[in-house]
């Protein structure tokens, strides 16, 4: 087997060593500044990694092209595409978790609402009738 | 002899509830045209049921015209849309204890006169969810070219997926008892509610029944199934119940009551 089949220049590793210092550095950045969470960060620290091993290791990205029969570039190509897909799937389940739960919440509002309105009627009907305060508090629905 | 008939006709109209009780659930989104009308029919019509308007973040007088028509009122602080407006009806349902719960539209197209006789195989121990379907009976309505073929087609399918014939898949005029309530306070779909139901109802054990029923025409506003997109939204419907499937099961938990 070949290795090395056309090794990266090393201007080309330099940028792509810089590209993943840089998407560290504003992952790193977004976390501390709390404005990532961790969760939503795996997947970009891992597109961090792949970039730092390609940057590393060229030969690999030859190596698994050579297996799959597909030049180089097209490789990349496809695993850039399937990155950005896996974030997009990733994005869509996130957001139906959280409209599920915004759902619940709105739900639980309108019941909370409904039921300080309900109290509220009767704390004033009990003071336009000028009964004492009850021993206890009124019965909250269940 | 008619006016004697009239009241027996009349009669056989109101549920024998035998110390049940009903709850109309009526999802209502900018409908302060017709919900008065709506209301009127109701206490008019069956009087028998308690009223509960889910108004869903609507922006005009919706809740303040429901109000003043003297029924209950939630009003959602954002618009859920059909399937969380009408799921909140059934958590109020659930939670207040109701036995029989039904959904009856704002847009005054559904029946209050009707709501005896779709309630009758849920308080028979028939059925626990039942639809008002507009096609059971040759005198029934018959929807136009497209919107007939892609009714037909979806029935077809969700009769196939729940072993059992259902003519009105997306009939949005159903009565549902204690089980169905308690499933649907847990789980309703959001996407296509009235179709996937059927199949979310099957899954769980429970039994689907059908009577037949008829429609107004509506009033105002646009059937949410429009004409020239009844073909996509059929297919998306599909897809949408075939993937059910193959959905996991809902686990409904229980609240000590």
């Amino acid at each position: 087997m070949m290795l090395a089949l056309n090794p990266m220049s090393g201007i080309q590793r330099l940028t792509l060593l810089a590209v993943a210092a840089a998407l560290f550095f504003v992952t790193f950045e977004l976390i501390r500044k709390r404005r990532l969470r961790e969760e939503y960060a795996v997947l970009w620290v891992c597109t961090g990694v792949m970039i730092l091993v390609v940057a590393i290791l060229p030969d690999i990205l030859f190596i698994v092209a050579g297996w799959l029969k597909l030049s180089p570039e097209v490789m990349m190509t496809l695993v850039v595409i399937l990155f950005l897909a896996a974030i997009v799937l990733h994005y869509s389940a996130v957001i139906t978790k959280i409209s599920d739960r915004m759902k619940g919440l709105t739900q639980e509002l309108a019941f909370m609402r409904d039921e300080m309105e309900r109290l509220r009627g009767e704390l004033k009907e009990a003071q336009r009738t000028q009964v004492d305060p009850k021993p206890k508090p009124p019965s909250l629905r269940t | 002899m008619a006016a004697e008939a009239q009241p027996e006709r009349k009669l056989s109209r109101v549920p024998d509830l035998a110390g049940r009780r009903a709850l109309v659930i009526v999802p209502a989104y900018n409908e302060a045209e017709t919900i008065q009308r709506v209301v009127r029919d109701l206490t008019r019509h069956a009087p028998w049921a308690d009223v509960l308007v889910v108004n869903d973040g609507s922006r005009d007088a919706t809740a303040q015209v429901a109000r003043q028509a003297g029924v209950k009122v939630i009003t959602l602080p954002v618009n859920l849309g059909i399937g969380g407006a009408v799921q909140t009806g059934y958590q109020y349902a659930y939670q207040q204890g109701y036995d029989v719960a039904f959904q009856f539209d704002g847009d005054a197209q559904h029946r209050a006169r009707l709501l005896g006789p779709l309630a009758a195989p849920i308080l028979a121990g028939q059925a626990d969810l039942v639809v008002g379907s507009r096609f059971l009976r040759p005198r029934g309505m018959t929807a136009s070219g497209m919107r007939w073929v892609g009714i037909k087609m979806l029935s077809a399918l969700i009769s196939a997926a729940i072993g059992q014939r259902v003519t009105d898949p997306t009939s949005g005029f159903r009565a549902a008892g204690r089980r169905a309530i308690e499933l649907f306070a847990t789980e309703y779909p959001q996407d296509y509610p009235e179709p996937e139901s059927l199949v979310l109802v099957h899954q769980q054990g429970l039994r689907v029944g059908e009577v037949p029923s008829t429609m107004r025409r509506r009033l105002k506003g646009v059937s949410s199934i429009r004409p020239f997109h009844s073909v996509h939204y059929m297919a998306k419907v599909m897809l949408a119940v075939i993937m059910d499937l193959f959905k996991a099961p809902v686990l409904v938990k229980r609240e000590a009551v």
